[in-house]
């Protein structure tokens, strides 16, 4: 069939504003889809951890709002646990936010030691590991955020306190990577150094713990949760991924809600392609009969009409990714502050390459088979 | 999906490299009692009655007669793009009767070159390609095509437009890249329909020249539906029809 693409080229340039306008309705139709698709992974990028991964989260099984007790570290660094874990740190969730409300990203207070080890995917070098430990105001910045935000190592930075009273004066010491812009934008800073600026109260939000195996993932649940039970202060000790799906929980039937949306989109490329594809074949009655005068098949006269209505959405659907990527994913451009980054997936980029295919097919299936089944002699008798 | 040209028949050699051979004196064109009936609004319409019509192989033969006469519907039946109501069309051994769409495709590809009045050249190909067209069917190998499309455009005296679309080549040369297209696959017969009904009068010599030439250098059977007596006498024989049926031509085999 390869033959006949110069053809089916041709045939695509044939009315070029028709064909400019459908692939751009096309792929602007397509943007939308996989505006919507990037927005529902960025939601959801907490519930996409993966399931084999380590790290557990002890909680207050009211909700994440209520603190913990600093005595459960106790236990916690006991004989019965490290047998199942490995490291330990101490995190809460600060929502501070730099100069201006709108400007969101995420920013713990994290213990510094054994921080590596739990967090193993970011990296930071030594030298500036130490410089965190051996400093109490400094921070750790991952290097999207700070480029975002314009910041250099050695600046001071004021985060302004949301759930806290207090606004840590913070010097930036080292700037850590991750192996994805998303682990990038975020920071860490002391929790020694929140807690001494509440004066000792020993706030707990969460403890983040390393198991040592898989199995001990399960383990460690049943341990933990089993030993706070009876006490005034309860836990739940989750699975990252399950620690996540409580943010997109909160969100409601997002996804629901989206897939209605992506298919309206898909519906009404679909129309919108056919209406262009008929009005083409309506013109190439006569060419179609003459083609199968000279031998083609009722196939090449399928593929033909199929392959220049493919053509047209899957050239919109290249338009629209090639734009999507480079805002997105190349200059990091997010289209709200909702969103720190907004990173098309490679998941993303195959749905839009199939639903174009899928709705360019569709939407040249009845021209097509009318155009295949026409009689030669009606075709060389049609006037158009 | 199977590649459907992959099975499609590939042409013997090209129209220029087999001139004529032997007068091996055999009927390319069996037509044999057909009838056609049209209905419109489930109203038959007899176009044709109890047609019997043999060419023979390298004959050039002119088909004559008033609009409406049905000719547009012979010719079609003989190049099996329509059906006979009954009646048994044979050409170059096929019997067409009982061919599945596919095999008729395949026998169009292999067996049939067809020129029509307005020429219908694919208007976004050049003159090459649209020549190139029925090969595409062919398993050549896009050397083996360029060759062939080559040698058609030599014999019709258009290599030096080749590259030239439709719309900038005349009426007379459109025709003759038409004809180079139906000459390519080397088929066993031309068929015409009004090859010069749309032409200015030079035009229409040059044609004229080229389906002589065609007929007798080349040893190409034709089937030419013309209203021009002119034209009917480039023929070696002239067959006319009436009302559906074919008359007694009068002067036979007159140039
Ligand atoms: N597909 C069809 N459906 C109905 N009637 C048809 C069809 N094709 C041809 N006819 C009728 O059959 C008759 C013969 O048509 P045909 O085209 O064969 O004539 P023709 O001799 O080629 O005429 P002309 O010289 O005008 O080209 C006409 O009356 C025409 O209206
Ligand atoms: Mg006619």
């Amino acid at each position: 069939m390869s033959k006949f693409l110069h053809l089916v080229v041709r045939n695509a340039l044939r009315n070029r504003l028709r064909t400019v306008l459908t692939a751009g309705g096309s792929a602007f139709l397509l943007f939308v889809l996989v505006f919507m698709l990037t927005a529902l992974t960025e939601m959801y990028a907490w519930e996409g951890a993966p399931a084999t991964h380590l790290r557990v989260a002890v909680q207050h099984s009211t909700g994440l709002a209520t603190p913990l007790p600093i005595e459960l570290e106790n236990y916690l660094r006991g004989e019965e646990i490290s047998a199942c874990a490995g490291h330990l740190i101490k995190l809460n969730w600060f929502g501070g936010y730099y100069q201006d409300r709108r400007n969101f990203f995420a920013n713990f207070a994290s213990d510094h030691k054994e921080w590596r080890e739990v967090w193993d995917e970011l990296s930071l070098p030594d030298e500036l590991y130490k410089k965190w430990c051996s400093q109490k105001n400094a921070m750790v910045v991952g290097r999207g955020l700070a480029k975002r935000l314009g910041w250099k190592v050695g600046q001071q930075v004021t985060l302004m306190g949301t759930i806290y009273p207090v606004n840590p004066e913070l010097e930036i010491v080292g700037c850590f990577t991750g192996p994805t812009p998303r682990e990038e934008e975020q920071l860490f800073f002391r929790w020694d150094y929140l807690d001494e600026l509440l004066g000792g109260r020993k706030v707990v939000g969460t403890f983040w713990i390393r198991a040592r195996t898989l199995d001990d993932v399960a383990r460690l649940k049943d341990l933990i949760d089993g030993h706070t039970k009876n006490s005034s202060d309860p836990t739940e000790t989750m699975t990252e991924k399950e620690f996540g799906q409580q943010f997109a929980a909160m969100m409601g039937n997002i996804k629901g809600m989206i897939a209605i949306l992506g298919s309206i989109v898909l519906v009404i490329l679909v129309f919108m392609t056919a209406n262009t594809v008929a009005m083409s074949a309506r013109e190439r009655v006569t060419e179609i009969a003459v083609l199968r005068t000279l031998g083609f098949r009722r196939s090449h006269i399928l593929f033909l009409v199929v392959a220049e209505s493919v053509l047209v959405t899957l050239a919109g659907a290249l338009f629209s990714l090639g734009i999507a990527l480079v805002l997105f994913n190349w200059l990091l451009l997010s289209p709200s502050p909702q969103f720190p980054v907004f990173l098309v997936e490679p998941g993303t980029i195959a749905v839009a390459l199939g639903a174009a295919v899928l709705c360019g097919s569709l939407s040249a299936l009845v021209p097509a088979i009318q155009s295949a089944r026409r009689k030669i002699v009606d075709g060389l008798r049609y006037v158009g | 999906m199977s590649d459907p040209f992959a099975a499609a028949p590939s042409p013997s050699p090209s129209p220029a490299v087999a001139p004529a051979s032997g007068p091996t004196r055999e009927a390319t064109v069996r037509v044999a009692a057909v009838a056609k009936t049209y209905y419109r609004d489930q109203q038959p319409i007899p176009v044709l009655e109890n047609i019997d019509l043999t060419i023979q192989s390298g004959e050039f033969v002119a088909l004559m007669g008033p609009s409406g006469s049905g000719k547009t519907t012979l010719l079609n039946l003989v190049a099996g793009i329509d059906r006979p109501s009954s009646g048994s069309v044979v050409v170059a051994g096929n019997d067409l009767h009982g061919m599945s769409e596919r095999q008729l495709a395949a026998f169009r590809s292999r067996h049939v070159g067809f020129i029509f009045q307005f020429y219908n050249l694919i208007p976004v190909l050049t003159a090459f390609e649209n020549v190139e067209l029925p090969l595409l069917l062919t398993s050549l190998s896009k050397a083996e095509r360029r060759k062939h499309v080559a040698t058609a455009l030599e014999v019709v005296g258009l290599s030096d437009r080749r590259d030239h679309y439709p719309r900038q080549l005349s009426g007379g040369q459109e025709q003759r890249v038409a004809i180079a297209r139906a000459v390519v696959t080397d088929p066993t017969v031309l068929l015409a329909d009004e090859p010069t009904g749309d032409l200015d009068k030079r035009s229409e010599e040059e044609v004229l020249v080229l389906l002589r030439r065609l007929n007798q250098e080349f040893a190409k059977t034709i089937l030419m539906v013309t209203h021009d007596p002119k034209a009917a006498a480039s023929a070696g024989r002239t067959v006319r029809i009436e009302k559906g049926a074919l008359v007694a031509a009068p002067k036979d085999g007159q140039a």
